[in-house]
């Protein structure tokens, strides 16, 4: 417990100087705050390129908007820089040696993956919090009467499936010994879910519902009932991730 | 009973049997020295130790407990400096112990007491720049200081004088001879003048076994060569008497090279009174008459070869 806290703590420091944590904090506060200014200024802007004699007739901006672009940059950018910002998770520290002293100090080895899960898993929900929170403001004051619905379960479900890829991601990081290699299996697992979702039975239990469907919930045309099995099924997995990934490191030869 | 034993170590990496059968034994408060070619298994055999490894059969004990791959509660006996020590270079050396100190469960207090001392020793006490702007022998001297932290029983240093400079080898050596009160260190190398300067014992890693194993002074007496080395005044002397009847024995090898003779006896019980007689016998009086000694260098390339 002593080094899972001690290493936990030098994590969240190494993001803090290695300017990890600010970029990924930047990045993310952009979102937030373009977010809803794209919505509210994009039919405008294009207004304004339309040559004279043609109309196109907009409709007008509204949260909805907002939120579209939310979900759309929080889950294709934001995601994608999270797992790239955090590919090295493992293989910088092994390549370089730098965890073998920390090992044979007595650092378990359980401790480390655990630790590295919950710095991983800080750094984004601190960064989806972020995000949210500034949208939700400069959406409230920009669009003050529209009301969307099942804002915070939709964001939940934006997260888990976060919370989700970063276990895989972790197990990748567990499987291969290079940033590449953690990559390319994130992205073939992502691609793997994709596939799944061919078969119409298993869409209801395939954790990217939780990211592809949430334009209908905030639009209320999905109920939040048909995504409990996607979400019991991602937690599942994400849990079943970080254990497989403490077995196999602990066995690891490093 | 030794505070690291080792028995039977067998691995094999693919086709590469790297370690056959290896036994050894290190004694408490000794520095011991692990010589061996490059890949003879120096660094395998502490990984192994370490529980980084996992090997194919065979027994590890470090202080009378068991060595377990994966995670081992025996680090905790064990200081380690890799070869090349890593560290995180946004950290300073100060941030990095006390890091440390915080993994073995060491108080605050003592972390910073002990953090204080060891930089003192490593002479790195008035270092406030980060690691990553550390040289290589700074690096080498806090990965000392690191593997001290926590007083361990046994501190292993995987080579840690290759590719420092003189001045740095000789300061890495003052360090572990200045550690050898309180510790027992296990080092390897294959800079046979380090393992004579500071090592009290020796083994010599060779084919995946130890080909020479004990102390310095038993190795070399049990490889001591029965010969001896005169040199005369001249080398008309030397000559008569590298020429004279009673040298001309089967068992006898003569070399004579200007006024130095050197001559070797196999497989016979004369001894040096011989040569003393002869030389009685002739009225010579050698400038020199020594015993030859055998250098570490010659003993490890006969072993190895």
């Amino acid at each position: 417990m002593t080094g899972y806290l001690a290493f936990l703590k030098k994590e969240i420091f190494e993001y803090a100087k290695t300017y990890k944590l600010l970029i990924l904090l930047v990045v993310f506060a952009v979102f937030g705050i373009t977010n809803p200014l794209v919505a509210k200024l994009l039919p405008e802007i294009l207004g304004s390129l339309v040559a004279d004699g043609i109309t196109i007739t907009m409709p007008k901006a509204t949260a909805y908007d907002a939120w579209t672009q939310f979900f759309k940059n929080a889950t294709q950018m934001g995601l994608i820089l999270t797992v790239i910002l955090f590919s090295g998770v493992l293989s910088s520290e092994l390549s370089k040696g730098t965890l073998v002293i920390l090992l044979t100090k007595g650092l378990s080895r359980t401790a480390v993956i655990l630790a590295k899960y919950t710095c991983m898993a800080l750094l984004w929900t601190a960064s989806i919090a972020l995000c949210f929170g500034l949208t939700y403001v400069y959406t409230h004051y920009l669009f003050p009467a529209d009301k969307v619905s099942n804002l915070p379960f939709s964001v939940f479900c934006l997260w888990l499936f976060g919370m989700f890829l970063l276990a895989v991601l972790l197990l990748s990081a567990v499987l291969t010994k290079s940033s590449y290699g953690c990559l390319l299996l994130t992205g073939a697992a992502v691609v793997a879910c994709l596939l799944v979702n061919i078969i119409p039975a298993a869409h209801r239990y395939n954790p990217i519902s939780l990211v592809t469907d949430k334009m209908g919930l905030i639009k209320n045309t999905i109920a939040v009932s048909s995504l409990f099995g996607a979400v019991f099924i991602a937690f599942l997995l994400a849990l079943l991730f970080v254990s497989l990934a403490v077995l196999i490191f602990r066995k690891k030869q490093l | 009973m030794g505070i690291l034993e080792i028995n039977q170590l067998h691995k094999r990496f693919g086709q590469h049997e790297v370690l056959k059968g290896l036994e050894m034994d290190v004694p408490e408060h000794s520095i011991f020295g692990l010589v061996g070619q490059n890949g003879a298994g120096k660094t395998t055999t502490m990984k192994i130790i370490l529980g980084l490894l996992k090997p194919d059969s065979g027994s590890v004990t470090v202080c009378g407990e068991k060595v377990a791959y994966g995670e081992t509660k025996t680090n905790r006996h064990i200081g380690f400096l890799p070869d090349v020590p890593e560290f995180y270079g946004y950290m300073t050396a100060r941030e990095y112990l006390k890091l440390c100190g915080e993994i073995t469960g060491l108080s605050q207090t003592k972390t910073k007491v002990r953090s204080e001392e060891l930089l003192e020793l490593v002479g790195l006490k008035n270092e406030k720049k980060r690691i990553g702007s550390f040289s290589r022998g700074m690096k080498q001297r806090l990965g000392i200081a690191q593997a001290l932290l926590n007083e361990p029983k046994l501190l292993i240093c995987d080579e840690p004088t290759s590719s420092l400079d003189p001045i740095g080898r000789k300061e890495i050596l003052d360090i572990l001879l200045a550690a050898k009160g309180k510790t027992t260190v296990l080092f390897s190398t294959h800079i046979l003048s380090d393992v004579e300067r500071i090592c009290d014992r020796i083994a010599v890693l060779h084919g995946g076994k130890l080909a020479l194993y004990g102390t310095l002074a038993e190795v070399k007496q049990r490889h001591r060569y029965n010969g001896f080395v005169l040199e005369f005044e001249n080398v008309e002397t030397a000559a008569i008497f590298a020429k004279s009847k009673e040298l001309q024995h089967p068992s006898i090898s003569t070399t004579r090279s200007g006024n130095t003779v050197t001559v070797l006896l196999t497989g016979c019980d004369l001894d040096g009174h011989f040569f003393l007689d002869v030389l009685a016998q002739k009225r010579i009086v050698p400038l020199k008459f020594v015993a030859l000694e055998p250098t570490l260098e010659s003993l490890f390339l006969e072993v190895v070869q």
